[in-house]
């Protein structure tokens, strides 16, 4: 039973929600090379939903372009989610490794990376009059996505359901908490660059002179 | 090396002399012409108007004018100033050559005669009835041309007019059935409105306050606090109108406080009801512009408006000294003057008007009328909005090419072309050019079109394409049924 490819255990865990991540742990089957597949497509697929939207929805301002935001609402966030899930869950009494987390995580996101895709692809199809459509799509994939996270949270840590709440709640705590950090940390090494590079200018004003 | 740097040195002073010869050469004027692009960027953009002349008192030879305030075309094209300072109103032609009659006394109906006192706005109706807001008086002077007052309107005895107040008329006009409108300096619920006798009727057309969260804020906090910390606090209240101008059936107003953002601009049907309250309009600068030759950042605060003959509308910014100028549609089309000493640019604008194709403003602290005339690319642009907002969508489409030739730059002239194409049929290029335009509605309808177009020119194919996909479905399952091994290892890997 459930000799799965790699692949197929991705097709599995989609359409057994509640069962699949419980199959996949007692297999010790998953791939972090698929999970970062994934993130990856994800970061892609948000790209596409911003800049690619068919017009009649959305005329973007295409003057400028910055990676910078959809790197960090895709593989920050993403990174940002399992490091404090393991942080947390490592407090929590969780059984989950780090790499399984990523990949279980990984795993849930696929429903959400679809819809950025779909949904741009049907933006080029639909007109205003039939943007329920895409509501319909974006709503249920993102359900899904939660759904997923939530069992898979739960499958990597074997916790009870509301240990699995509490969990997720923790995590999203310590993920603004990084994020804060980050910043904090980001705006100190500019200004610290700033320190230096007014120092260096200084210094060669003074030799030139 | 030096080889290179020489070519380099080259290389930029040729950079440099060819912009300054594409700024001077789209200018002439002693400001920026420019206009915005889809994503509300202000860009460089063809001039619409070209300062032409300015006409003060002395070469109307009546002497030269003292702080005019208001100034305003009649129907045959006469011009009345207001000309405050030196409490009289001046007529003259339409060109400004030279002046008409000068009011300074009038006539009661009783046979007295009455001096103006610093009057700051004239109106002159259809049927020839002069309307003079006559400040330092208190009252508004409905006359006929030959200086014989009909009536006078003074500080109303109401419930609804406040008598503490002062009654100072700033602007005046009338409708054609003869009510007087009145704008106060000290009001701000609206303009007072008179019926044609003269009686007080109620005020007419006031600004909303904008729901911004601080309003929604403070409203909150205002029902804890004390009355005497109530009385210090920030008075909520609309800004007054500063001036308005009517076209027709609709009066239109605007307001120059520049912190204001909502009916800035209003176009007001008889009932009072404001027709732009529901589309969301800006009118002037999309956002406050520095102008780094002042030190000084522009907000607008549209002071007088004005509406031409063919609908158009002209506001007066008079931080900037800007003439926004829209089609009836409030589709921005051409940006001019500015603050400055030469001609075309102002002191301190006090009012607009507009007579044919030119424009008039008046300045109240150089005492002087500019005259704007429209250049050709202006006349193309007025005569291309005219016809597409009349609904000639197709005759409009050379025009706009035209423009579109002249300005690559020009939005309006997209969604023009796109909305004429989309009228012929052309979905594609209805596309194009409204994705040009930013104008994702037109977009949407040129697409479906062209979905439907296509779906219908490629039905057959599309069929046949299903029809194929069926077979291949049932004939792929059908193989599977007939070779049970790989169903066998299939059910197996499940």
């Amino acid at each position: 039973m459930m000799e799965l490819s790699q692949v197929q255990w991705v097709r599995h865990i989609l359409l057994h929600p509640v069962e699949g991540f419980e199959d996949m742990r007692w297999k010790k089957a998953g791939s972090l090379n698929i999970a970062f597949f994934i993130v990856f497509m994800l970061f892609l697929g948000m790209v596409a939903d911003g800049r690619l939207f068919g017009p009649q929805f959305f005329i973007n301002y295409d003057k400028t372009f910055n990676i910078i935001p959809y790197i960090l609402r895709s593989i920050v966030f993403f990174a940002a989610w399992v490091v404090g899930n393991w942080s947390v869950c490592t407090l929590l009494d969780g059984d989950g490794t780090m790499r399984n987390i990523c990949i279980y995580s990984a795993y849930a996101l696929v429903p959400y990376t679809a819809q950025l895709f779909i949904r741009t692809i049907l933006s080029h199809l639909l007109v205003r009059d039939e943007l329920v459509f895409m509501d319909i799509i974006r709503f249920t994939f993102i359900g899904w996505s939660a759904l997923l996270l939530f069992f898979a949270v739960k499958s990597v840590h074997q916790y009870s359901p509301a240990k699995t709440i509490l969990a997720c709640a923790f995590t999203i705590g310590a993920m603004v908490i990084m994020l804060v950090l980050l910043m904090l940390f980001m705006s100190l090494v500019q200004q610290v660059y700033v320190f230096v590079y007014s120092l260096y200018t200084e210094i060669s004003y003074r030799i030139r002179v | 090396m030096l080889k290179y740097l020489l070519s380099f040195a080259a290389a930029a002073v040729c950079a440099v002399s060819a912009m300054c010869s594409a700024i001077s050469a789209s200018a002439g004027e002693p400001y920026d012409v420019y206009n915005y692009d889809r994503w509300g960027d202000a860009i460089p953009s063809q001039a619409g108007y070209i300062a032409d002349r300015a006409v003060s008192g002395t070469d109307l030879g009546v002497g030269s004018f003292d702080s005019p305030s208001d100034i305003f075309c009649s129907h045959d094209g006469t011009m009345f100033i207001a000309d405050t300072g030196n409490n009289r109103i001046v007529s003259a032609d339409a060109q400004l050559g030279s002046a008409g009659r000068v009011y300074s006394e009038f006539t009661m109906p009783d046979g007295s005669d009455t001096a103006l006192n610093k009057p700051s706005g004239v109106f002159v109706s259809d049927d020839d009835v002069m309307y003079i807001a006559d400040t330092e008086n208190s009252r508004v002077l409905v006359s006929d041309l030959d200086g014989n007052v009909i009536r006078e309107i003074t500080k109303p005895v109401s419930n609804v007019f406040d008598q503490n107040k002062t009654f100072m008329p700033q602007k005046v006009l009338a409708d054609k059935a003869g009510n007087v409108y009145v704008v106060l300096g000290n009001i701000t619920t609206g303009a007072a409105m008179f019926a044609p006798d003269g009686e007080f009727s109620g005020f007419y057309g006031a600004n909303r306050n904008a729901p911004t969260a601080e309003v929604i804020r403070d409203h909150f906090f205002r029902a804890f606090i004390s009355d005497k910390k109530k009385a210090r606090r920030i008075r909520n209240i609309p800004s007054g109108i500063s001036g308005f101008d009517i076209d027709g059936d609709f009066i239109f107003t605007c307001s120059s406080s520049s912190s204001q953002t909502t009916d800035t601009v209003k176009k007001l049907n008889a009932a009072g009801k404001n027709i732009f309250a529901d589309r969301e309009l800006s009118f002037g600068d999309y956002t406050p512009i520095y102008d780094p030759t002042q030190n000084k950042v522009f907000q607008t605060a549209i002071i007088d408006i004005d509406i031409a003959d063919d609908g158009c509308i002209n506001c007066l910014d008079h931080t900037s000294g800007r003439i926004f100028q829209y089609d009836e549609e409030c589709e921005l089309l051409f940006i001019t003057g500015t603050i400055a000493k030469q001609l075309g640019g102002f002191d301190r604008p006090a009012a607009l008007e507009s007579y044919g194709n030119e424009l008039f403003v008046l300045d109240s602290q150089k005492d002087t009328v500019t005259v704007f005339t429209e250049t050709d690319f202006g006349s193309i642009v007025h005569k291309a909005a005219k016809l597409h907002n009349d609904g000639y969508y197709e005759e409009a489409l050379d025009p706009w090419y035209e423009v579109l030739k002249r300005d690559g730059n020009y939005r309006r002239a997209y969604v023009g072309v796109a909305s004429a194409l989309l009228r012929k049929g052309d979905y594609r290029g209805a596309m194009k050019y409204a994705k040009l335009a930013d104008a994702g509605k037109i977009y949407n309808k040129a697409f479906e079109g062209y979905r439907l177009q296509w779906l219908r020119s490629h039905f057959s194919a599309i069929a046949a394409l299903i029809f194929a996909a069926v077979f291949a479905l049932s004939a792929l399952r059908r193989y599977r049924n007939n070779h049970p091994h790989s169903a066998a290892r299939k059910e197996d890997s499940l």
